[in-house]
């Protein structure tokens, strides 16, 4: 029977090839640019180098203060201090990786200026995160306590710093005009993965600041690892009445701070605050951009299907006379849809590949490399799946409901 | 008496077209967005600038370490001007909030003048030689002068829009504005012209300017110069060796030109996307549209054959056909133009009227346009039927 439906579907394609192609056309690209969106969140949200351990890690990135009576808010990333002295005493937490935000230097090399994000961090934060190391190791408990000026760059800095050196190890590398020795070289990280991503990792007692500061606020965030999968709701709940303890700052009179699984705390960033976690606004405004965006395509693929209908409707005519009964029409029809729409999702995904090709070739947005993997894949299956279930249901109703006498007779 | 019979022809048909009508609908919808957009950036950016950037670099510093004493910081702040101002390749010195233009930071507040409130205002805190680095333009009054710092109203300067927004086409040099709870009152010493801080497609806004007084040298980490000719690379590691000695800390120097392209792309990315995709769809429904009315005409032949039989010319067949698509096209823009005008009636995101308009009437036209040459083809295929073999087909 299907094989039937096939071989019909073939041979409707290749009869008015002009209509073939518009929906082909169609299809395909509205599918080319579902797919690429798909590769680009499925490299912001999936567990990407070096933040392996997604599954298992909470995310500390913000500290609010509110005062409720005057309407007053103030947001800023977390002090040093707060995580030395409240989230470390928490049971449910087995490693904890802090890190400061990058902040920006010069280093000026053979007359030419290069710009070196470098960010602070803690002796656990080489073990938290899986960094690959090409050259050297990291920073120790032991260096981070003589607070030693050392440095672990990036795979990009070497170059750009040190240009074709072989081996850099124990070379210096001048940042404000600070001299650090070169433990490490790190692969470069995305910047997709924001927080993490940066040029120079120095131990964060070389910092200027005064990180021990008794204060909430300051340039750090923090990975929080629970020992297995099963402890993160603990460790949530526990980061949650820990909070409690801590002191309203004057003038205020609630204090926030959210140890949040990777989606929430990216989209608590995006649109939500120290109360709302933002996940159902951004999750509504995206599917709602989603469904805008195909909505034209539709339309057109289904105001081609009625056409191409129409002018079948001796053949349609014929079986209906022959007795096939509607559903057998409707179930034939939507069959050969999806076939048009799997053909326009296999050209969707070499136009894809072209076009992950050339972005990853532009480096538009530094270091990201998309990929078409299963995962992608798998979403673009379903999106082709919807696309011809939604695209083809109408005309198919509008086929079964044809007038047998009217169809054969207008022939 | 033929709009008539047309329009009694596409009635009769009304279940066929309604795809082809919600298909022109959601058409000008989207080209009206890409059309709001386009208007809205082209009117921003054939406004002028409103200052020089080319020659500026800002330096930014962590302040850290820098001694709390207010008399102190006095002193050393005074003596970094005059060590910077030094330096053969340095033009001006000014010190500057962290909201200068280009940069990524903002800061507003509001004001309030005759009871009516203004907000937001942006605010920017700036130093003595903040108008000679950038080379802004004053409209009225003077720029400050060192002896504004003892005055008893605060002296201050604004923007052209917001002068115009306060006192029209009136005099605003010498008027005193209170300030965000209207507890102070503020004198105004001077207008300039509007600054694009924003970048080239971005309105200036509402613009206050106020002297950077000593009191906020404590918060204080940015410096904007203005360099000369000469200024290399190997000049701009001298100035950053001076500035790390000077402040034992972290420090960024920037040029503003790579700032500003970097605040441009911020704008002009996101929209060839938004353009690419548009266009794609555009072409879509172009094809679409194309197919959908040749396969009518097709569909027709009887019809449009007997017409030629007799005695109607090939090209009023013609004309028959691209009129029957343009008045489908006028149905859809009747609907589509009732939800594009409550954009300006509600002014929705708080752009200007005319925005909206041009975009409508930009998308009015296109969508004629599109609909026209996707008729034409089949309209003067129509024209070619013969009549002796169309009814033949019969």
């Amino acid at each position: 029977m299907l094989k039937n439906y096939f071989k019909i579907a073939i041979a409707v394609l290749k009869r008015r090839k002009f209509f073939t192609f518009v929906s082909l056309f169609g299809i395909s690209f509205t599918l080319t640019i579902l797919m690429v969106t798909t590769a680009f969140m499925d490299k912001v949200l999936s567990p990407d180098y070096p933040d392996l351990k997604r599954e298992r890690s909470l995310y500390v990135s913000s500290m609010e203060y509110k005062n409720t009576k005057e309407g007053w808010m103030n947001r800023s990333d977390v002090s040093f201090y707060f995580f030395s002295h409240y989230v470390s005493t928490l049971k449910n937490v087995d490693k904890m990786a802090i890190s400061s935000n990058p902040k920006a230097s010069n280093a000026y090399v053979n007359n030419k200026k290069i710009v070196i994000a470098y960010k602070y961090t803690n002796a656990d934060y080489w073990n938290v995160l899986e960094y690959r190391f090409l050259a050297g190791k990291p920073f120790s408990q032991k260096e981070i306590d003589n607070a030693d000026k050392v440095a672990v760059i990036s795979e990009e800095t070497r170059k750009a710093y040190f240009g074709d050196a072989s081996n850099v190890i124990g070379r210096y590398i001048s940042a404000d005009n600070v001299n650090y020795r070169v433990i490490g070289v790190v692969a470069n990280v995305s910047k997709t993965v924001n927080s993490l991503s940066g040029d120079m990792y120095l131990p964060y007692t070389v910092s200027t600041s005064d990180y021990n500061k008794p204060d909430l606020m300051g340039p750090y965030n923090a990975v929080l690892l629970a020992k297995s999968k099963a402890d993160v709701p603990k460790m949530q709940k526990e980061f949650q009445q820990m909070m409690r303890r801590v002191p309203i700052p004057k003038d205020f009179d609630r204090v926030y701070s959210n140890a949040d699984p990777f989606f929430s705390s990216m989209t608590r960033r995006i649109a939500g605050d120290g109360a709302n976690n933002g996940k159902t606004r951004v999750v509504t405004i995206m599917s709602i951009f989603v469904l805008l965006f195909l909505l034209l395509p539709t339309i057109n693929l289904v105001n081609i299907n009625v056409t191409r209908i129409m002018e079948r409707s001796s053949e349609i005519g014929v079986r209906k006379a022959f007795g096939a009964s509607s559903k057998t029409l409707v179930y034939q029809f939507i069959v050969e849809n999806m076939i048009l729409t799997f053909l326009g999702g296999i050209i969707g995904i070499i136009l894809s590949l072209l076009a992950i090709y050339l972005i990853n070739g532009a480096n538009v947005i530094s270091n990201m490399r998309l990929s078409m993997n299963l995962t992608v894949l798998f979403y673009s299956f379903i999106a082709c799946v919807f696309f011809g279930l939604i695209s083809g249901v109408y005309p198919a109703w509008r086929m079964s409901k044809l007038n047998v006498v009217k169809a054969l007779k207008t022939q | 008496m033929m709009f008539r019979h047309l329009f009694k022809l596409i009635w009769n048909k009304r279940k066929q077209n309604f795809l082809f009508l919600s298909e022109i609908l959601v058409s000008f919808m989207v080209i009206f967005a890409v059309f709001s957009f386009l208007t809205f950036y082209y009117q921003n950016y054939s406004k002028p600038l409103g200052f020089d950037y080319k020659k500026v670099w800002s330096i930014s510093y962590d302040n850290g370490l820098l001694t709390k004493n207010r008399d102190s910081l006095n002193i050393f702040y005074d003596n970094l001007y005059k060590s910077l101002k030094a330096m053969p390749q340095i033009e001006e010195v000014t010190y500057t909030g962290a909201n200068f233009p280009y940069s990524n930071s903002t800061m507003s507040t509001g004001l309030n003048s005759n009871g009516k409130k203004f907000n937001p205002v942006n605010s920017y805190v700036v130093g003595a030689d903040y108008q000679k680095v950038w080379n802004i333009k004053l409209v009225a009054g003077r720029w400050f002068l060192p002896e504004d710092a003892v005055t008893k109203n605060k002296n201050f300067i604004i923007n052209e829009t917001l002068k115009k927004q306060m006192f029209g086409e009136g005099d605003a040099i010498g008027k005193l504005i209170g300030d965000y709870d209207d507890k102070e009152k503020m004198k105004i010493i001077g207008v300039v012209q509007d600054i694009k801080a924003n970048g080239d497609f971005w309105p200036a806004g509402n613009a206050m300017f106020t002297r950077l007084d000593t009191g906020y040298f404590r918060n204080n980490s940015h410096i904007l110069v203005k360099v000369r000719d000469g200024a290399d690379a190997t000049f701009e590691s001298q100035l950053y060796k001076f500035m790390t000695n000077t402040m034992k800390n972290s420090v960024e120097i920037q040029h503003l030109s790579e700032m500003r392209d970097a605040k441009n792309e911020v704008t002009i990315i996101p929209m060839v996307i938004f353009i690419i995709i548009a266009s794609f769809l555009i072409i879509n429904v172009a094809l679409g549209l194309f197919g959908v009315l040749w396969y009518n005409i097709n569909k027709r032949r009887s019809e449009i054959g007997l017409r030629r039989a007799i005695g109607a010319s090939g090209s009023s067949v013609s004309l028959q056909l691209v009129m029957e698509a343009m008045i489908l096209a006028t149905m859809s823009l009747m609907v589509g133009c009732f939800f594009a005008i409550q954009f300006p009636l509600l002014s929705v995101f708080n752009i200007p009227a005319s925005v909206y308009i041009v975009a409508m009437l930009l998308s009015i036209l296109f969508i004629y346009l599109l609909v026209f040459a996707c008729s034409l083809y089949p309209g003067k295929q129509a024209a070619g039927i013969h009549p002796a073999i169309a009814l033949h087909e019969e």
